[in-house]
């Protein structure tokens, strides 16, 4: 029960996404389902790695994986999103778009370690590839330098965004070097 | 340069807009809007929306490039006016109170007499309507039938000195009116914002200083009351809401290009061939289709502009 309403919750943004689209129209599609596809994966990365630290408060970590691919999945419309169209499936441009621009290959590169992730996370493969899922902060670091390079400006809101990243990642840390426990 | 021999403005009682025409733009108004504007289609946009009724008396654009116009909604609810906000939907609400009136705009610089020009003074120019096409450096773009004066009119108008050989634009610094301006640490751009043109750009016949669209007055989410419009540029060149135009020796610094040298340029010339360092220049979206279009050489205004750059080097000087 609990878990189909967490469910609910991760496609809120998709819902919202798709009645923006169609029912009230968005005035340049493309850049809007980057934006709600993109911040969602986003903010879903940043959730998945701090359940940890409210761990005594709530323990949601057992939700960890739910959320982890929730968070690929939107990162799945983000990446469709490039490919079918707005490159509309030109890999050749894909491919030069990716090499000649720095925050594509950043976004590029955090893909394939969610995808990794997302592939490593069935039950078996778990076990064997858990210690590799620290990966994570790569992807986190990548992805956020990735929203950051494609704004032209950062507004007051995407500079909060910057600061609750930046606190988050010193939380993380300081809990990964054991001098304060969550 | 002989831009003081050329005073064509004063000169041709002709080209002003004709009292009785001006006159009698109220009966012109009851024609219905549809009179205003010059194609079926635009007629047909204009039947469907709620385009504000003309108030503005201008010569129709024959449109010969055949473009079709965006619609007025889009046109004036998507918006960068990043004084407001970095928010393009949210400029619209945000300027609804914006005040136009009274507005000075101060002519200075290297001038033979500086002065200060009221906005009735300068919709005495001939208005003539621009259907032309508008492209962002974001890769979005439309279709915008503006209406306004020849830049070069108001040059002539100025009298430059012979040193002249640039133009710097200011927009509105008013932290009272633009959120943005109140902010010092986390605003998007230093204000005011500054823009320019070299004298050649300046006395181009396409170049506009645009009052109006849709043969309405400029609301002000789209520069109210005066904004430049330069139609081979990217959008961020065509400065909104002017208030000094200084006549300068030396190429002025643009906002864009003294926030970010190196992705913006004094130039912003629409080119396909050259990216910005994040952004692919090659497409564009026009706003009310879904996929993207070539984006053309000089945004398709090349056969006119291209003699401007002649010899310079588009990949140094973007």
């Amino acid at each position: 029960m609990r878990r189909a309403l967490i469910a609910l919750l991760l496609l809120a943004p998709l819902g919202f996404l798709l009645f923006h689209l169609f029912v009230s129209g968005a005035e340049d599609p493309i850049k809007y389902i980057y934006t709600v596809s993109g911040g969602t994966a986003l903010t879903l990365l940043y959730v998945t790695t701090s359940l940890s630290l409210l761990r005594r408060a709530a323990n949601f970590v057992r939700y960890r994986r739910m959320v982890g691919l929730f968070a690929f999945f939107y990162a799945v419309l983000h990446l469709g999103n490039f490919l079918i169209l707005d490159m509309e499936l030109d890999l050749k441009m894909a491919l030069s778009e990716t090499l000649d621009k720095p925050f594509i290959y950043l976004g590029m590169l955090s893909f394939a370690i969610l995808l990794f992730m997302a592939v490593t996370s069935l039950p078996r493969l778990f076990a064997k590839y858990v210690r590799y899922h620290r990966l994570i902060y790569a992807a986190l670091l990548m992805t956020s330098t990735h929203f950051v390079m494609a704004q032209k400006a950062l507004s007051p809101l995407q500079w909060g965004m910057v600061a609750v990243m930046a606190l988050i990642g010193v939380l993380k840390l300081l809990q990964r070097t054991g001098r304060v426990r969550f | 340069m002989h831009y003081l021999k050329k005073e064509r403005w004063e000169k041709g009682g002709s080209s002003v807009t004709d009292e009785k025409l001006f006159e009698g733009r109220r009966s012109f108004i009851k024609l219905g809007a549809a009179m205003a504007v010059s194609t079926a289609t635009v007629m047909e946009l204009a039947a469907k929306e709620s385009v504000p009724a003309p108030d503005l008396s201008y010569k129709n654009d024959p449109n010969s490039m055949d473009l079709t116009p965006s619609s007025y909604g889009d046109i004036t609810s998507y918006n960068n006016f990043y004084e407001f906000t970095t928010d393009k939907k949210r400029v619209k609400p945000l300027s609804r109170r914006f005040k136009t009136e009274p507005w000075n705009v101060t002519v200075d610089g290297l001038v033979e007499k500086p002065f200060t020009i009221g906005l009735e003074e300068l919709r005495r120019f001939p208005l003539s309507e621009r259907i032309y096409r508008f492209r962002c450096v974001e890769g979005w773009s439309m279709v915008v039938p503006w209406i306004g004066f020849e830049l070069s009119a108001l040059v002539r108008h100025a009298r430059p000195l012979s040193g002249a050989r640039y133009l710097r634009f200011e927009t509105l610094y008013d932290p009272g009116q633009f959120p943005d301006q109140q902010r010092t640490l986390f605003n998007a751009l230093e204000y005011p914002y500054v823009e320019g043109l070299r004298m050649d750009e300046a006395m181009h016949p396409l170049t506009l200083m645009a009052v109006g669209l849709y043969g309405h007055s400029l609301p002000p989410q789209n520069g109210a009351p005066l904004r430049l419009i330069v139609p081979w540029k990217y959008g961020f060149k065509s400065i909104k809401s002017i208030v000094r135009i200084t006549f300068t020796e030396t190429p002025p610094l643009n906002s864009w290009q003294r926030a970010v040298p190196a992705e913006y340029g004094f130039f912003a010339n629409v080119n396909p061939e050259v990216d910005h360092p994040r952004w692919s220049q090659k497409r564009e979206r026009l706003l009310g289709s879904f996929f993207k279009q070539k984006t053309l050489m000089f945004n398709g205004y090349a056969d006119e502009v291209a003699q401007l750059y002649a010899g310079m080097d588009l990949r140094k000087n973007f």
